[in-house]
């Protein structure tokens, strides 16, 4: 993860993984989460989930859910994490505001 | 698996990732759909031609463990992985020194990770694409690793042909140079997207 500590901003990725772990799942249902929030935009190489899931695992972002009584492994999104997203989306509505005001668009 | 009927290919394609890639894709475009793997062999059962999809990858660099997990989080994913021998070596007791690769695998035997370097990924197609690694920087991570073990066999090259004064040093540093090269111009191109891009 290039994840910027200094301004805290998360990759697109990063941030998606989080969302997605709002509610516990498994590397595929995190996979299908990400494709059909971005209408296929954001299509992640497994390779790239798995890496990135230990990546945010280490961070104490994302943790092991359930018994591990079930087949696939599950991860849910900790208080950490959650509050790593809620930074990323102050952020981004920050980011947001700035581009609509000098670009000129979204204006009423 | 019993009456089901099967085709048997003996190939050989050693660090030739995308000829290997290449040839099993074309198998499964004509039907043809992987089952099992030896050092040579490579066994088919029929399937509908493009039913499924593969994909290689270089996995010399893992400990027996970061390798066995990350086999079955793929398994999880849904598709079937296979493992596949990277040298044509048929030693039992083989042990492999690996400096390139990471804590646990640096040593490698029969029993650990040699004769396991490659991982060969099937996906069903469901018309989505595959690809195992898919931001800049992850592949980069990969290409490095793929990088690393390149750049060790050519140093040991160039020692032992200085050393030995022996031809064959000097035939495996100029033969290992090209993937040096091309892994490191692939560097370059994906640092370079990578500096925008995150994906």
């Amino acid at each position: 993860m290039r994840d910027n500590v200094k301004s805290g901003a998360l990759t697109e990725v990063t941030f998606y993984i989080l969302l997605a772990l709002h509610a516990p799942r498994h590397g595929y249902a995190v996979m299908q989460f990400i494709q059909e929030k971005t209408g296929g935009r954001l299509s992640l190489g497994a390779g790239t989930l798995y890496g990135a899931l230990n990546a945010l695992q280490g961070k104490g972002w994302i943790s092991p859910w359930g018994d591990g009584s079930g087949r696939k492994k599950e991860y849910l999104i900790t208080p950490a994490g959650r509050a790593a997203a809620e930074q990323e989306l102050e952020r981004l509505k920050g980011l947001a505001d700035t581009a609509a005001d000098i670009m000129g668009i979204w204006e009423s | 698996m019993g009456n089901v009927m099967t085709r048997k290919y003996y190939r050989f394609f050693g660090s030739f990732l995308t000829a290997q890639e290449r040839w099993l894709n074309k198998m499964a475009d004509r039907g043809c759909r992987l089952v099992r793997t030896e050092k040579l062999l490579y066994e088919f059962e029929g399937c509908a031609p493009g039913q499924v999809q593969y994909r290689m990858e270089f996995i010399g660099g893992k400990s027996k463990l970061s390798a066995a997990q990350y086999r079955s989080f793929l398994e999880d994913m849904g598709y079937r992985v296979f493992y596949k021998n990277i040298n044509l070596n048929y030693s039992v007791g083989k042990v492999r020194l690996r400096p390139w690769a990471e804590k646990g695998g640096r040593i490698a035997t029969n029993s650990t990770t040699f004769n396991r370097e490659l991982l060969i990924v099937e996906k069903v197609n469901d018309g989505k694409p595959f690809e195992l690694h898919s931001t800049y920087e992850d592949r980069i991570k990969y290409c490095r690793s793929l990088r690393a073990a390149w750049l060790f066999l050519f140093a040991m090259s160039v020692v032992l042909g200085i050393l030995a004064r022996a031809w064959v040093g000097g035939f495996f540093a100029v033969f290992s140079l090209v993937p040096l090269a091309l892994y490191q111009l692939e560097l370059i191109r994906l640092g370079k997207k990578a500096r925008t891009r995150e994906w």
